[in-house]
């Protein structure tokens, strides 16, 4: 098998400068059959990506349509954007978009800063034990479901008889039934996605922290530099780099609430806040079979989402020449 | 949220793949139908077994061999989504009710129209038209419906309570309020604490699924779901009656006579507070008064008796009962016309749907098969103790197989007998009290009309005076607030509903 890839390549090197776009498709074949065996390693990743990621999207159309199962994707009548006008014309639509984004900012503005100062305080414990044992620790809630964090806070702040519910009313003097309370979704929210993913965003600026140069703190302790410091002159500067990549990464899922969890502790009391872009599109889409409309709400979502990778990594690579891509 | 659709639709191009596998043996020329496949859900742990005892008996009574694709109740309308858009569709499948996407493919020609068949066939022509009128996508019958039980609202209280305090049962909604403030306030537990309330209601907002909240509206005569004033159909909300039935409860959750969580309480654990003596009244359906006797059964058998009392529907301030109704069906068996292609094909199915609708049919599907599970005594099916190792799996298949009955003609099976002779009595009770009920039941009247506006936004519409009635009663909004939130139901696409919904009624008068 070997002996025609010489070959073809003894006759592209032998060819001395032919027209442009003949020595173009010729260095490709030769290319190609240089690496035949590297590209037949890749088929399997393609073909999974073409029949399971790109090859559904084509479902994507029935945004645009309207959507009957019985004539299927194809032959449900086309309405072209009039799902995106009703969606935009909705009441509803303001709503979801100020909910889903004060969510999304506040996730983005509290937790987000907080697995970077989760990372750092573990990196500053010098007990390697101590340090191994609260990792561990701050990793378990990530493996819990929402069911399970759902009810926990149930139970927590259950009217009356839940112990938070009667510690927090006791300190504050109030009589706040939380999960009813309005007022009191987003911090119940907010609260749960750190509970259960600060300990767990830790791993990536844990791996980054180790990488710091360690002779700079060296240099840095000699020169007369405090803790403080230390962190603000060398630490943070040596992991700027991920914390950017990974608020990008964050910011592309930004509105992305998380449906369960908010399915979860939503309420009728509650739902004039705790409606989200997510859980508007599973009770239109699936509970009133509303298929095209809903899915016309997620394509929207989707885009947005593209939009704010790429407008946050254009802003990095202007401001400090490093961008995800 | 955009990946779920994709996989969505992933889900259609495998589903349909896998189903084409599966049936390429059941697709036989339907001229001579010897192969009928049906889909329908089941709500236990497990599906029937295919080579059970049931489903022998079943393809020996028909005379066809039955296939049926047993397919989880929780996921049971995506499937049906997914099968109708794929290949491999059964000769019948169960639906189980008016959902938009059932009356969208419906509209689009995916199933057969039954509406001038059912009559030719003895099993299928029903003694409730009625009730198929109800089940009918405006006047047109795409299915045999499922008959249901079509009154089961009751109020059930704790008897020892109502008996400790020296009360009566309740008989108007004026009682209910005396005996939930009894309950509240007078330590019906004796335990000299104040820790008892009246009402347990659970998180259940949505409006016209038989919720508390409806049962009691309909009794203080708001009707039920729709209601004819001037000469013209309106949604209950809009009566002023409805005012009147919320304020009364608003006046029980301010006086503390319902559970302070009632917007948030789970549903799952409903019983927990009535057994454990805390909230001493529950306004359900019927059949949770044997499942409360049960439960004080399963923990002190020799002495259950007498803890769970039960009234039918309330009368309403007005002095009258307005007794609220369910629609009387459960979903119905509709015939797609993909599978099923011609006139002729279509006669074998519905053949067999009269066979399934037999007597015999009936009795093995909801009491099983006699001699091995149950014996005929008094003309109800006893069940045989201990059960054998057959008995057992038959015991099991018929909690799934009563979703493939239709019983169009009322029941025609036997009852079960209680394993008790107070189970009996409460048993016997209950079928009294509801068939009296019955008699001043206030039906939906616009239960067989679909709008065309409901089908696109009903259920959005719907939270818009649904999460506002919760409000109201939780002091959150103000009686204004809900009489806005009605006027904003209206403006946001509820005018259109009433409008489509009154020409449906008027042309179908």
């Amino acid at each position: 098998m070997a002996a025609p890839v010489v070959e073809a390549e003894a006759s592209g090197r032998a060819a001395s400068r032919p027209p442009a776009r003949e020595r173009k498709n010729g260095r490709f074949s030769v290319h190609f059959a240089h690496y035949k065996w590297l590209y037949l390693l890749l088929l399997p990743g393609v073909l999974y990506f073409a029949i399971f990621r790109y090859g559904p999207m084509y479902g994507v159309s029935i945004a645009f349509k309207d959507y009957v199962p019985f004539l299927g994707i194809n032959g449900s009548p086309w309405v072209g954007f009039q799902h995106f006008q009703d969606f935009f014309a909705n009441p509803d639509f303001p709503r979801l978009l100020w909910n889903t984004l004060v969510l999304a900012f506040l996730n983005l503005g509290i937790a987000f800063p907080l697995t970077i100062v989760l990372a750092l305080l573990l990196n500053e414990v010098r007990l390697t034990i101590l340090k191994r044992t609260v990792q561990t620790l701050v990793y378990i809630p990530h493996f819990l479901s929402w069911t399970i964090v759902a009810s926990l806070s149930f139970l927590l702040f259950a009217l009356d008889i839940g112990p938070l519910f009667q510690f927090l009313n006791t300190v504050m003097g109030t009589n706040t039934d939380f999960l009813s309370d309005p007022a009191w979704f987003r911090p119940l929210i907010v609260l749960q996605e750190i509970w259960k993913n600060t300990g767990w965003g830790t791993i990536i600026f844990l791996a980054a922290l180790a990488t710091v140069d360690q002779d700079q703190y060296e240099a840095a302790i000699i020169d007369g530099a405090g803790r403080f410091r230390r962190v603000w002159h060398i630490t943070l500067p040596g992991i700027r780099s991920t914390i950017i990549v990974m608020l990008i990464l964050a910011i592309g899922q930004m509105l992305n609430t998380g449906f369960e969890q908010i399915y979860l502790m939503t309420n009728a009391l509650n739902r004039e806040v705790a409606d989200v872009f997510d859980t508007y599109v599973y009770f239109v889409g699936i509970t009133q079979g509303a298929y095209s409309y809903s899915t016309a709400v997620g394509l929207f979502k989707a885009v947005v989402g593209i939009v704010l990778i790429f407008g946050t990594n254009a802003l990095a690579k202007r401001f400090n020449q490093s961008g995800l891509f | 949220m955009i990946r779920r659709k994709f996989s969505l639709a992933a889900a259609v191009v495998t589903a349909s793949a896998i189903s084409l596998t599966a049936c390429s043996g059941g697709e036989t020329p339907a001229a001579d139908l010897t192969t009928v496949s049906i889909m329908a859900p089941f709500l236990e742990a497990q599906p029937p077994s295919a080579d059970g005892a049931v489903q022998k008996k079943l393809e020996e009574l028909t005379g066809k061999d039955v296939n049926i694709a047993w397919t989880p109740n929780s996921s049971y309308e995506d499937k049906t989504n997914i099968t109708l858009a794929g290949s491999g569709i059964p000769h019948i499948m169960v639906i189980q009710g008016k959902t938009p996407g059932f009356v969208k493919n419906a509209e689009a020609g995916a199933f057969w129209d039954l509406t001038d068949k059912l009559d030719d066939y003895p099993n299928l022509k029903t003694t409730f038209p009625e009730i198929q009128q109800n089940a009918s996508v405006n006047g047109k019958v795409y299915g045999v419906f499922r008959g249901r039980a079509p009154m089961r609202a009751a109020v059930m209280f704790r008897q020892d309570w109502l008996d400790k305090l020296g009360l009566e049962a309740p008989k108007t909604t004026e009682d209910l309020y005396k005996v939930a403030k009894a309950f509240t306030e007078q330590d019906p537990d004796g335990n000299g604490q104040d820790d008892t309330w009246g009402i347990t209601i659970p998180k259940w907002g949505a409006l016209g699924t038989n919720s508390p909240y409806d049962f009691i509206e309909t009794w203080y005569g708001a009707g039920n779901r729709w209601t004819e004033k001037d000469g013209k159909l309106i949604p209950s909300f809009e009566t002023e009656e409805f005012l009147e039935a919320n304020r009364f409860v608003k006046k029980m959750v301010d006086e503390k006579l319902i559970n302070p969580d009632f917007a948030t309480f789970d549903g799952t654990k409903w019983n927990e507070p009535f057994f454990n003596g805390k909230g001493g009244i529950i306004v359900d359906v019927d059949s949770r008064v044997s499942v409360l006797v049960n439960l004080f059964k399963q923990a002190d058998p020799n002495n259950f008796e007498n803890k769970v009392g039960f009234v039918g529907n309330l009368e309403g301030p007005d002095g009258e009962l307005h007794a609220h109704p369910t629609d009387g069906y459960s979903g119905f068996l509709a015939v797609p016309k993909a599978s099923v292609r011609t006139e002729a094909e279509l006669d074998k199915v519905l053949e067999f749907l009269n066979t399934l609708n037999s007597k015999d049919v009936a009795i093995l599907l909801n009491n099983g098969i006699e001699g091995v599970n149950f014996t005929v005594e008094d003309g109800k099916a006893a069940t045989i103790k201990p059960e054998t190792e057959e008995g057992k799996v038959v015991n099991t298949d018929i909690k799934s197989y009563p979703q493939l009955g239709m019983n169009v003609k009322g029941n025609e099976f036997y009852p079960v007998k209680q394993a008790t002779d107070y189970e009996q009595q409460v048993f016997d009770k209950r079928t009294e009290v509801m068939a009296r009920d019955l008699e001043s039941a206030v039906y939906n009247p616009a239960a067989p009309y679909v709008s065309a506006t409901y089908v696109a936004k009903g259920a959005q519409l719907d939270n818009i005076v649904a999460d506002a009635r919760i409000k109201y009663l939780a002091g959150q909004i103000d009686e204004q607030g809900l009489k806005d939130a009605i006027k904003l139901w209206n403006t946001s696409g509820g005018d259109k509903v009433k409008e489509e919904i009154n020409k449906l009624w008027q042309d179908n008068k």
